[in-house]
């Protein structure tokens, strides 16, 4: 990554949110010239709200060029229609996806490896209709082998290999728009549990490696440039599949750092009626442990705005 | 002409066949050849002695061949076309002399027809073994589908890199899911076998075999339309020699009128233009009479209820009900499940998952074919219920979704010696995070949260055996325990009346369930459980 032409920027930002530990692929715009956020968290509706955030931390410029490629990762694993709350919002992403495209995307991948049979999930959740109409915008789940290729984990404690998608290596800009769920195993699933939506062999985490210790050696190596959470539902018990108690925030939370978004969204909503820290979040608190970005919220800055 | 009727109905046939899958609109009766289809109607109507709505659409055909004759195999049966394109693709040139035994082997089919239709009367589904729309769908669904995904995949995997490099991002990573099947080979030898019969002469099945064709015979006569050859006939024989079904006997001015099926080779071969098949009230004295031999009946009575005999009155048929096979979603009660299934393989082929595979010997010579639920190789999804919709006999029954999730197929039953939570201490929770019923929840015990099934949530679906990641065998398996078939009326009803219930229940903490039958010493809300009781994940 070293020959990025968006380095300099990077070390300017750097220095300019020192704290804020970056991934050597994050490679994020000068902010503009308000005061700095870790955190944009704008309510509204989905569109509206989407919008707002995307402004809010910059612009979608900041992030996509004009002619790059862009992978848009949302949480769309299982057969259910979105107000089950186990799936991001159709209507988040087809916003995140028109913004890319209009930012001058060459190409929009928005990939998933399913739980589900592939189709259904498309179809259920609602996203490929909602981004139909978008040009250059491409709904799929990857459910072969063949799309995906064996990278190594260097910091990977429990993690040497991973098999990771093979548009990921091609160095997209990568948006990772989780939804806002619970998880029987590892409490809630944000956007660093969606990373792994992105791997071939998601059950060797759940029966070879401690899920945890794993989730954070997979976010040393596959990091978001961008991460929007969509906490316009939350789904707070009966994750990740569903049904459970869905509540509605009506929030959208952006930021770079995955662990700052991951650690806002756990203090959003009490999980199973108990409120919880990103802090008591096993996989967060490892994350932090490694480097990976903020976990206090008192040390995150956020900006919040309505639609 | 009858060339292009009958590409055009194995056309449709074939066409209906790709429909039959969970998309499969409901005006859309991707069934209909085997609706039509007189003998798989008479052979569930009377194995499952009732009558049966969908069969009646083979009224059709009888009414038809009543009052045309025999045209169904020489224009519309897609078994026919198959056997006559492939005749043209392999032995066109191949010199046939004709069979010695001819008169013999042409009874062979109505003897096997006597013998089905007998066997079905004792409660005994067999025709399924030879009718030819049957036969044909199980070869498609067995070997032509499977075989057409893995060429259309491999046509895909080789021009990818052209995808790519064209930036086609849908196209390069389009593949199509491959549905595989238990006994594939045994069904392609079964065709290949009726393919090349075909080699001693033309159209072989349908002379001496095809108990749909000798069913057929039978209303043949009265037909209206009939061969008839003019003075100007010189015998030269030619339409003898071309008669695809060999329906023309010494004297070429005759026809075997069961045997003909008006495909009017004869009058397009006929160098006098002495052959027509103009409307005839007639009934064709002695050549419309069929020799069956009076041996020969009897032995076919008699070998009708003999394997009817040996099919039915054996340990299998004590033991209907009490076997290990999880059957679809809506399959009405096991011994009349078997009497009304002919073993199409329609609902194999459109099921979404690949999860129904045929059975073999699992519930006996009866169960043969017989659509089973494998869970350990595919789930059931909860958003498809095209198995039944595509059941021409309705042995599974056409649910909406709602009675289709009621209809429990089975129960989940953990096995804590296999279980890695269990057993060993372990992290994982595939089951619980699969189950779309919330069936599956995780108590503490012994220090550890531990998965457990909530019976009454659970209808069976495999999620949770076919993700379990132990090795080999799952360590939660779906028996039929609990399982719900209804011959007729609400699943939902019945599952109500059973206190069951497979719907989403929010607002309820799903981490600690205690209603799923077992004792829990203490009930506790969350707010004071000490912090090693937190849902997992949390610290």
């Amino acid at each position: 990554m070293s020959e990025d032409p968006r380095a300099v920027t990077r070390r300017h930002f750097l220095k300019s949110a020192a704290g804020v530990a970056l991934g050597m692929v994050a490679t994020p715009r000068p902010l503009p010239a308000k005061e700095e956020y870790d955190l944009v968290v704008i309510s509204g509706e989905p569109v509206a709200a989407t919008q707002k955030a995307l402004e809010a931390i910059g612009g979608i410029s900041r992030f996509v060029k004009k002619g790059e490629r862009v992978l848009l990762k949302p949480n769309m694993s299982f057969a259910r229609t979105p107000e089950v709350g186990a799936t991001t919002h159709p209507l988040v992403v087809a916003t995140v996806a028109q913004a890319c495209v209009e930012a001058g995307a060459e190409q929009v991948l928005v990939l998933d490896h399913t739980l589900h049979r592939a189709e259904l999930c498309l179809e259920r959740s609602g996203i490929r209709e909602a981004c139909k109409k978008i040009p250059n915008v491409h709904v799929l789940a990857l459910q072969e082998r063949k799309f995906f290729q064996e990278i190594k984990v260097p910091r990977g404690k429990v993690l040497e290999r991973v098999e990771v998608m093979k548009e990921l290596l091609k160095k997209p800009v990568l948006i990772n728009i989780p939804v806002t769920k619970s998880h029987s195993a590892t409490g809630v699933s944000l956007g660093i549990k969606g990373l792994m939506g992105l791997i071939w062999d998601r059950e060797s985490f759940h029966s070879r490696y401690n899920i945890n210790q794993a989730l954070a050696d997979l976010a040393t190596v596959i990091k978001p440039h961008l991460t929007i959470l969509d906490a316009t539902r939350a789904l707070t018990s009966g994750g990740p599949g569903g049904p459970g108690e869905v509540k509605k925030p009506n929030l959208i939370v952006a930021g770079i750092d995955p662990v700052a978004v991951d650690s806002y969204g756990v203090s959003l909503v009490p999980w199973y009626g108990q409120n919880f820290k990103g802090r008591q979040v096993e996989h967060l608190l490892v994350a932090h442990q490694r480097g990976l970005g903020k976990l206090d919220i008192d040390q995150i800055r956020v900006l919040k705005e309505k639609a | 002409m009858r060339t292009l009727i009958q590409a055009l109905s194995l056309s449709l046939f074939s066409a209906l066949f790709v429909f039959a899958t969970y998309r499969l609109p409901d005006w859309l009766p991707a069934d209909i050849y085997l609706r039509l289809d007189p003998l798989l109607g008479i052979n569930a109507v009377f194995a499952a002695r009732e009558v049966i709505n969908r069969a009646l659409w083979s009224l059709v055909i009888i009414g038809t061949t009543l009052l045309v004759g025999r045209f169904f195999c020489a224009y519309l049966c897609p078994m026919g076309a198959s056997i006559d394109f492939l005749d043209l693709l392999f032995f066109r040139k191949k010199r046939r002399q004709g069979l010695k035994l001819e008169t013999g082997l042409r009874r062979v089919k109505y003897l096997l027809l006597i013998v089905f239709i007998v066997a079905a009367l004792t409660g005994l589904s067999l025709a399924f073994l030879m009718d030819p729309i049957a036969l044909l769908t199980r070869f498609y669904t067995f070997f032509v589908y499977p075989l057409a995904v893995t060429g259309i995949n491999l046509i895909l995997d080789l021009v990818r890199p052209l995808f790519q490099a064209l930036g086609w991002a849908t196209l390069s990573h389009l593949h199509y899911f491959q549905s595989v099947y238990y006994m594939s080979a045994i069904t392609l030898l079964i065709f290949g076998g009726i393919i090349l019969l075909n080699r001693l002469v033309p159209r072989f099945w349908c002379r001496y075999l095809c108990p749909l064709g000798a069913f057929l015979s039978f209303l043949s006569p009265l037909g209206l339309f009939k061969r008839r050859v003019s003075e100007a006939c010189n015998q030269c024989l030619k339409c003898q020699k071309n008669c695809p079904m060999g329906a023309i006997p010494d004297d070429p001015r005759r026809t075997l009128l069961p045997e003909c099926i008006q495909c009017r080779t004869c009058a397009n071969v006929c160098p006098q233009n002495a052959i027509t098949f103009p409307a005839s009230l007639s009934l064709g004295g002695e050549y419309s009479q069929v020799d069956l031999s009076r041996r020969g009946l009897v032995y076919s009575l008699a070998g009708g209820l003999t394997i009817g005999f040996l099919a039915t009155q054996n340990p299998f048929t004590l033991r209907q009900g009490r076997s290990k096979l999880i059957r679809p979603p809506g399959a009405i009660p096991e011994s009349e499940f078997l009497r009304t299934c002919i073993r199409c393989g329609e609902c194999m082929k459109s099921c979404l998952t690949n999860t129904l595979q045929p059975c073999l010997w699992e519930s006996g010579f009866s169960g043969l074919w017989t659509p089973k639920m494998d869970l350990r190789l595919f789930p059931c999804d909860q958003n498809c219920n095209v198995c039944g919709k595509v059941c021409p006999t309705q042995a599974i029954r056409s649910l909406s979704l709602e009675e289709k999730t009621h209809a429990k197929v089975g129960t989940a039953v953990l096995r804590k010696e296999m279980c890695l939570v269990w057993a060993q201490n372990k992290l994982c929770l595939i089951c619980d995070e699969i189950c779309p019923y919330n069936a599956i929840v995780f108590r503490p015990v012994e220090g550890y949260r531990r998965p457990v099934v909530v019976a009454s949530k659970c209808n069976g679906c495999g999620f949770c055996e076919q993700r379990c990641p132990v090795k080999g065998e799952s360590a939660i398996v779906v028996v039929p325990e609990g399982e719900i078939r209804l011959k007729e009326g609400s699943y939902v009803k019945e599952a109500k009346k059973l206190q069951l219930e497979f719907k989403p229940d929010p607002g309820d903490d799903k981490y600690i369930v205690e209603d799923s039958g077992f004792k829990i010493e203490k009930r506790k809300t969350p707010k004071e459980k000490p912090p090693s009781k937190k849902p997992k994940g949390f610290l």
